[in-house]
């Protein structure tokens, strides 16, 4: 069997990230532009664009930005009936559409709020609209909750300024819209607890409303604000994949000061040196080790005298948070491989930063693909744009239980690679009273495992990737099986580390998704998966949706080590007695959690 | 073809892209389907976007044609 050699099926379309990061939004006719000229496309993806007001050119710019980031598909926008946003959301729910953008504005909450209603402002209607606000609110979540079990949905607030109604000159707040935006903050902070739900933040300075348009069309935006709306809800939606690790540098990056020159308490990172900067850097660092990002360290030091500043007690994060820490006076360049070694992700994955343009353009150099990036502790206004810079880089919209094991757990794989887990002895595996569980319930089945679908490469069966609304419908389809696999051992928890996906007919399974993280390579969890599939799920049969890529060489070694061949039909498959026959001996403990 | 006629047919090829360039000029609200309300406030800011003027609610009201529209817009650069 040449596993490699086939290159017969067809890749569906990818999650693709956008390109475009100009910060000049589109203009309504270059959005009209990009429609055109992109009307010939492939896979027809349809987004629903919720709101009360006429969608008009919010349409046509979220189209093509959604085409912009989605280059390989053709991008449609459905949306519903004027004055109607929570039938609007109930109509995405019917539809067929992968996604959904909800805009809210205070006129959908009280059409008193917008300028197209005569309901009046005095005060009783004002005590009205604070009574009435609280049930429309809730009637929007339950819809909104009810569009989440079907589709990812992201939510813009209101944004367009109240009417004239408080008592106040302009400059000074009234009670009442103090509570509207009271009320509102607590709306919004309800939704985002939603599974599925991501709540936007429009940074647009442009003014935002425009009533001639609002008044004649119900169209309530200026075309530039309703650019930037669009470029946000797409954005939002199309999120690039998060970084995994950063690589600091210590002397004048991590602390002001080069401490083989000034000693260990000569470096400083707080306000009363006015080094603070480097302090807020350290802070900004233990938030994104809390957020599971890996920490580590490359600096032209000894060992000892980086270690003894990490003993000191005002440190603004734990130098535990750090692993590996690297210090000698090699190439930056050698450092840099030497973490990512440890950690075995790819240089694309990491952000690389340190205060000498000479060491960022040599480690540049060596990693074309990585992120490097220059800090500045001279300028406070560079320095905060590389904090956001970061934040940006690292966000994600959801922090799962393995972000939070996943520092733990390299350095538990550094301890099982030192006892020789590396070369894979059953005796030494059969030591480690490892269990694996096995998951089959689908309303766990999301968030962390798409997540490893999306980012998976070398044990990737096929290397697909899946939208959030892609994976729903998947999933709803009764003959859907989808195990997420966990191990844990005397090393600690690796948390959720496989996905396998796949439809079940009769004696037949068909995976078209199968991935696991490379931090649980070596410790046969793949045989244990199979094992399962086989024995305790009545399957004969399984049918692999293989395809090779530059980067599943192991998930090809294993399928030729277990005996895969092709199939007449095109594919790869697998019979029990073949598997069972060339497994051997598994060396951990099975767990199932059914439906 | 002058300077104007350019820009408005770009307008045009923009939100009418099916629509052939010979018969922009002779189209309006009344001969051409496509041509709704929905399209014309698409048409009309097209415009305003493109010459940079700020149109008034009656002249979405009467800029009904393309001759309508150029004249409108020779008037103003006058």
């Amino acid at each position: 069997m040449d596993l490699r050699s086939k290159r017969t099926l067809t890749l569906p379309t990818p999650l693709v990230i956008p390109k475009d990061n100009s910060p000049d939004a589109m203009t309504l006719n270059q959005a009209l532009a990009v429609v055109n000229s992109k009307k010939v496309r492939g896979l027809r993806q349809v987004h629903y664009l919720a709101c009360g007001f006429e969608p008009l050119h919010l349409s046509v710019l979220l189209r093509a930005y959604l085409l912009t980031a989605l280059p390989n598909d053709d991008v449609e926008i459905a949306h519903g009936v004027y004055g109607d946003l929570r039938g609007n959301i109930e109509a995405a729910y019917q539809s067929p559409a992968l996604a959904a953008f909800v805009v809210i504005e205070w006129s959908d909450l009280d059409s008193r709020l917008g300028l197209r209603a005569s309901g009046g402002w005095g005060t009783k209607a004002k005590t009205d609209i604070l009574v009435s606000l609280e049930s429309r609110m809730n009637q929007l979540e339950s819809a909104l909750c009810h569009l989440c079990t079907r589709m990812p949905v992201v939510v813009a607030g209101p944004s367009l300024p109240l009417p004239p109604i408080g008592n106040t000159i302009d400059l000074q707040a009234s009670v009442f819209e103090l509570e509207l935006e009271q009320m509102l903050a607590i709306f919004l902070v309800r939704l985002s607890r939603i599974t599925g739900l991501r709540i936007t933040r429009c940074p647009s300075a442009n003014p935002r409303m425009d009533p001639r348009m609002e008044l004649m069309a119900g169209f309530p935006y200026k075309i530039p604000y309703a650019s930037s709306l669009a470029r946000t809800l797409s954005g939002v939606l199309c999120q690039p994949q998060p970084k995994k690790g950063l690589i600091t540098d210590l002397d004048d990056t991590l602390w002001a000061g080069i401490v083989g020159e000034v000693g260990t308490n000569g470096v400083s990172w707080h306000q009363d040196s006015h080094t603070q900067i480097h302090g807020l850097y350290q802070q900004l660092l233990g938030h994104l080790a809390s957020m599971g990002v890996l920490l580590g360290v490359c600096s032209k030091n000894e060992q000892a005298t980086v270690e003894a500043v990490f003993e000191r007690q005002d440190l603004l994060l734990e130098s535990r948070q750090f692993f590996p820490v690297i210090a000698n006076w090699g190439p930056k360049s050698g450092s840099v491989s030497r973490v990512l070694k440890a950690w075995n992700i790819a240089p694309a994955a990491v952000v690389f930063v340190d205060d000498s343009p000479m060491e960022i353009e040599e480690v540049q150099q060596a990693f074309p693909e990585m992120t490097c990036l220059q800090f500045n502790g001279k300028d406070p206004d560079k320095s905060l744009r590389l904090f956001a810079e970061l934040r940006n880089h690292f966000g994600k919209p959801l922090v799962v239980e393995e972000d939070l094991l996943r520092q733990a757990s390299i350095r538990s794989s550094a301890e099982f690679s030192e006892l020789g887990g590396d070369t894979v002895s059953p005796e030494f595996l059969s030591t480690l009273m490892g269990v694996v569980t096995l998951d089959f319930r689908r309303e766990v089945a999301a968030g962390r495992a798409l997540e490893l679908i999306n980012k998976t490469n070398q044990f990737n069966l096929n290397g697909r990737r899946i939208i959030e609304g892609e994976w729903q419908r998947y999933l709803a389809h009764e003959d859907c099986v989808c195990a997420v696999v966990s191990y844990q051992d005397k090393f600690g928890s690796l948390g959720r580390v496989a996905v396998l996906l796949g439809i079940k007919k009769h004696q037949t399974l068909h995976i078209s998704h199968w991935v696991m993280s490379c931090r649980a390579f070596s410790r046969k969890i793949e045989h244990h998966t199979l094992e399962a599939i086989f024995t305790r799920m009545g399957v004969g049969v399984i049918e692999l949706d293989f395809i090779p890529t530059e980067k599943n060489n192991p998930l090809v070694e294993l399928l030729t080590e277990i005996g895969v061949v092709s199939s007449a039909n095109g594919l790869y498959e697998l019979s029990r007695s073949t598997f069972l026959s060339r497994c051997g001996i598994l060396p951990h403990n099975l767990l199932e959690k059914q439906e | 073809m002058n300077q104007i006629t350019q820009r408005v047919n770009n307008c045009f090829a923009n939100v009418f892209p099916d629509l052939r360039p010979e018969d922009a000029a002779r189209v309006s609200t009344a001969s051409f389907a496509k041509w709704d309300s929905v399209a014309h406030v698409t048409l009309l800011s097209s415009i305003a976007e493109e010459f940079g003027i700020e149109l008034e609610m009656s002249d979405f009201e009467e800029l009904t044609s393309y001759a309508l529209i150029v004249d409108f817009l020779e008037q103003k650069q006058q």
